[in-house]
């Protein structure tokens, strides 16, 4: 019977470059300044790399298909480099990979990198295409706020909650991240921001305003991964190691069959409860230092609470209001800005989440550390609410 | 040998009775209408209005500057941009019996090179077998059509869209209107004709051509003079002595106009004192070209009794009239004549300009997206998509689109999955927003997941909110729209997008 990772990957070293508008850096520079970041964190040499795995989502408008781009870039001679894609999951995706070929000893250390380069496109960068498939022929041209925005209309709904009152709570959500962000020298949006400008802002998708939606940005993250033994014997006395990574993709219920209500994230419960069960977490509201989730839009994170279990079936927006999940409350999310501001690399995103829960198990995050860091948790969704990839990892130190 | 004129055979006939021969003063040209008596009936009609009705007077306010703008009465129907002449027939023939026969009528349809009748087919669910033609070349394309049903045989299905363009500041743009109707020919119904008259006659009131697609309209005097004198009170009148009835005794006309106001005239000349309901369409709604005569023909006999002889009368190139006596409540009558006060007014006369491709705006690189069709993806999916055809599993379980493993919990293997046609299903939204981001020639963007009562669950557009917006737990039905449009390849796809369940009324 599957045991599952816990323990078996150790994470040696992570890097991640700012994020933002990168007008003049291409996804070579990208992947080159993360990767240099983590390598010199890992203090081994690029040939003790033995495996690669680069997380690129939209290859059609930015670095190009294939993994060539990732060896390229890092002139990785004569090992295996492959490209993962997953959506907005395809962060975590590079780190799954990775992490399984350590944990099956397949390899002694692997590589896994993330990066978009999305702003030479000219507008918010993620593409509306199509290619004359069966799905163009029904399927909506919606945008990614169109497709999260329908949260909010069916949370309302199904809790019985007025909309000013969550979309209050939304509001704060998004002026939570604007504040952590000021204290995050990589992140995108640096700016404070209040309530009020939020919930006055310019509507994207109803309900989301402006402020409700992530930045999309250029930016790359990376880790590299081995075993306790071979990290111990690196110099790493407690590695912060995989707790647990469990992905969870839609096979049509949601869209198809008559019983999602549209109010919450089916495959991000399963991929919590699978992953709190790989990383023995029995309590996540005592046991989870941090968070980091995917909040592409406000609604998105306020949904994500109660899907992680970290709040109770409508008491999300509550909480939230209570300042539960801020960087001084008894839980909290995003202190690096999160998708909100720290940006969305779409591919990076998983990679830079790992990040800050690595940073903070570390004790470096500098102003924004939050105090002894045991367990953090990262939570990374792909898709849109009604078709979606979550993937959920807990990573924690060793002893 | 030479022949001489005098001793060829008639080389071609025109219309019932006339022969014509060439002679040596050239082409003899008929000087009264073809005439005959059938006893066929017009079994049942349709009709379909756009939601939104364009206030004329806003739209000849804002040509003030210009003295453009024609007459400011009343108002006219506008097409969504997802609307075109197929998916108005289709919406006007959703409610019609199967035909053994269907015919497709407009001015402007989408395809020149793909039969919009066989479209309307899988549109509709028909089957297959169904014999299917389109026809065009005038507005007077759908009721020659209906004509010709009516001599024939069989079940038949006349279905006419029209969605015609225009340009800005032109009569027509603000006197013509987008719509579509249909009648349903069997040999039994509730109007049965009594008599027929055609004619046929090249008169250039105006003219559209795949150089000059908008409409080009020469004098409006000549035009009423010749239309009325030479074209169609002759036909009227020669159409009700074949049916051996005096015009005076028509209850309810329904005689497509040239132009407005030409009723009094016609009515003059022909002795048929009855109201054209066809003018008063054209003030709700405007002129709907090939799709004018039969919508009118339905609203007439809405307001018609038992017994009552209705008069149906097609214009362009010519003129067909025919006499009906209604012999029993027509079904869909009632439902066209309602549709003429359901909708929203508007008086945006720029976005009018846009909906009509009078003016082409600059929506910015988000517009600018790919959107070719595949003919192979078409062939495979195509006619459930435009069908709206999902599939029902071995647990009754429906589902939208087909899979081979049904998505039901617990269905493990391949299935043979039952066809349901999802299109006349009642349904709810579940979930739903207005995306301001994505593009679209008509923002917001509305779109969500809807519930169907059968089971199915399906994400869609939604379309004809103006005004309303919609909410979670809204009830919606399906129309036809536009899916995709191709600009670059001249291509479309359709599928169906929810529209709220009822219509507003239009107020004042």
């Amino acid at each position: 019977m599957a045991t599952g990772i816990k323990d078996k990957v150790a994470v040696i070293g992570m890097g991640c470059t700012s994020f933002g508008e990168h007008w003049n850096k291409g996804p070579e520079d990208l992947m080159v300044d993360a990767f240099v970041e983590a390598i010199a964190d890992a203090g081994i040499e690029k040939s003790q790399i033995e495996a690669a795995w680069m997380g690129n989502a939209l290859d059609d408008i930015n670095v190009g298909n294939s993994a060539l781009p990732l060896a390229h870039a890092l002139r990785l001679r004569g090992i295996p480099v492959s490209r993962v894609e997953n959506m907005c999951a395809t962060g975590s995706e590079a780190l799954r990979a990775a992490s399984y070929a350590v944990a099956a000893g397949a390899v002694d250390i692997a590589l896994a990198v993330g990066v978009e380069k999305l702003k030479d496109t000219g507008y918010g960068g993620l593409p509306l295409r199509t290619k004359g498939l069966a799905n163009d022929l029904w399927m909506p041209y919606g945008s990614a706020p169109g497709s999260f925005a329908q949260l909010a209309g069916a949370y309302a709904a199904r809790h019985g909650i007025e909309k000013s009152d969550l979309k209050r709570a939304m509001a704060h959500v998004s002026w939570k991240s604007h504040q952590n962000a000021a204290l995050n020298p990589k992140a995108h949006l640096r700016k404070p921001v209040d309530v009020e400008t939020i919930l006055k802002a310019p509507m994207i998708a109803d309900p989301l305003g402006l402020f409700d939606c992530c930045g999309v940005s250029d930016g790359a993250a990376c880790a590299i991964v081995t075993t306790p033994d071979i990290a111990k014997g690196l110099g790493i006395g407690n590695p912060v190691t995989v707790k647990a990574i469990q992905l969870c993709a839609s096979h049509g219920w949601e869209l198809q069959y008559g019983e999602w209500d549209g109010s919450y994230v089916a495959n991000t419960r399963q991929a919590a409860k699978r992953a709190y069960a790989e990383a023995g977490v029995e309590a996540p509201r005592r046991d989870l230092s941090v968070t980091e989730v995917h909040d592409c839009f406000s609604i998105t994170e306020l949904v994500t609470m109660e899907d992680l279990n970290l709040s109770d079936e409508g008491r999300a927006p509550f909480d939230i209001l209570d300042g539960r999940f801020d960087r001084a409350g008894a839980q909290p999310c995003q202190i690096d800005g999160g998708l909100k501001c720290f940006g969305h690399p779409v591919g990076a995103s998983g990679l830079r989440m790992a990040y800050e829960v690595y940073t903070q198990l570390l004790g470096r995050a500098g102003d924004r550390q939050r105090g002894t860091v045991d367990l953090g948790l990262v939570h990374n969704l792909g898709g849109a609410p009604f078709n979606s990839i979550a993937a959920v990892s807990i990573l924690g130190r060793l002893q | 040998m030479t022949l001489t004129q005098k001793t060829r055979k008639p080389i071609y006939k025109i219309g019932h009775c006339c022969q014509v021969a060439p002679t040596n003063e050239g082409r003899k040209l008929p000087t009264t209408p073809s005439q005959s008596q059938t006893s066929r009936f017009i079994a049942a009609v349709g009709a379909y209005a756009p939601l939104l009705r364009l206030e004329r007077a806003a739209a000849a306010k804002a040509l003030t500057f210009s003295g453009l703008g024609g007459r400011p009465s009343g108002r006219r129907a506008v097409a969504g941009w997802d609307e075109d002449a197929l998916t108005l027939a289709v919406e006007a023939s959703r409610a019609l019996p199967q035909p053994e026969a269907v015919t497709f009528a407009s001015t402007s349809a989408p395809f020149i090179e793909r039969s919009q009748a066989t479209l309307l087919v899988d549109a509709l669910a028909l089957d297959p077998s169904v014999r299917t033609g389109d026809v065009a070349g005038s507005r007077r394309c759908a009721v020659s059509a209906l004509r010709d049903a009516l001599l024939g045989r069989g079940d038949t299905l006349i279905a006419a869209g029209e969605k015609r363009p225009a340009t800005a500041g032109s009569s027509q743009h603000l006197f013509d209107g987008d719509g579509g109707a249909a009648a349903f020919v069997s040999d039994r119904g509730a109007a049965q004709l009594l008599g027929h008259a055609s004619l046929s006659h090249d008169l250039v009131d105006l003219y559209a051509s795949p150089e000059r697609p908008q409409s080009y309209a020469y004098e409006e005097r000549f035009v009423r003079d010749t239309a009325i004198g030479k074209v169609i009170a002759p036909t009227i009148k020669a159409a009700c002595a074949a049916a051996g009835v005096a015009p005076s005794e028509i209850a309810r006309a329904a005689v497509h106009e040239p132009l407005a106001g030409c009723w009094r005239e016609i009515s003059r000349l022909t002795g048929v004192t009855a109201p054209n309901i066809a003018a008063d369409l054209a003030q709700a709604v405007g002129d709907l070209g090939a799709a004018h005569a039969l919508f009118a023909f339905a609203v007439a006999c809405a307001g018609a009794r038992k017994g009552d002889l209705v008069l149906l009368a097609g214009f362009g190139s010519g003129c067909d009239a025919m006499v009906f006596r209604l012999t029993g409540e027509m079904p869909g009558a009632r439902e066209a004549a309602a549709l003429l006060s359901k909708g929203v007014a508007f008086d945006d006369y720029m976005r009018f300009l846009s909906l009509t491709g009078a003016v082409q705006l600059d929506w910015g690189v988000r517009s600018e997206f790919e959107q070719k069709a595949q003919a192979t993806v078409l062939e495979r999916y195509g006619r459930d998509m435009i069908g709206f055809v999902g599939g029902r599993d071995a647990d009754g379980n429906v589902q939208f689109p087909k899979s081979r493993i049904p998505v039901r919990p617990g269905a493990t293997m391949p299935e043979q999955l039952e066809d349901v046609r999802l299109a006349d299903c009642a349904a709810r939204i579940v979930s739903v927003t207005a995306d301001r981001l994505n593009f679209t020639p008509d923002p917001p963007f509305w779109f969500g997941l809807v519930q169907f009562d059968n089971g199915a669950r399906v994400m869609m557009e939604f379309t004809d909110g103006d005004g309303r917006g919609f909410s979670v737990g809204d009830a919606v039905r399906p129309l036809l729209r536009i899916k995709s449009r191709d600009a670059r390849r001249g291509f479309r796809t359709y599928f169906w997008k929810a529209a709220p369940a009822d219509r507003p009324t239009i107020e004042g």
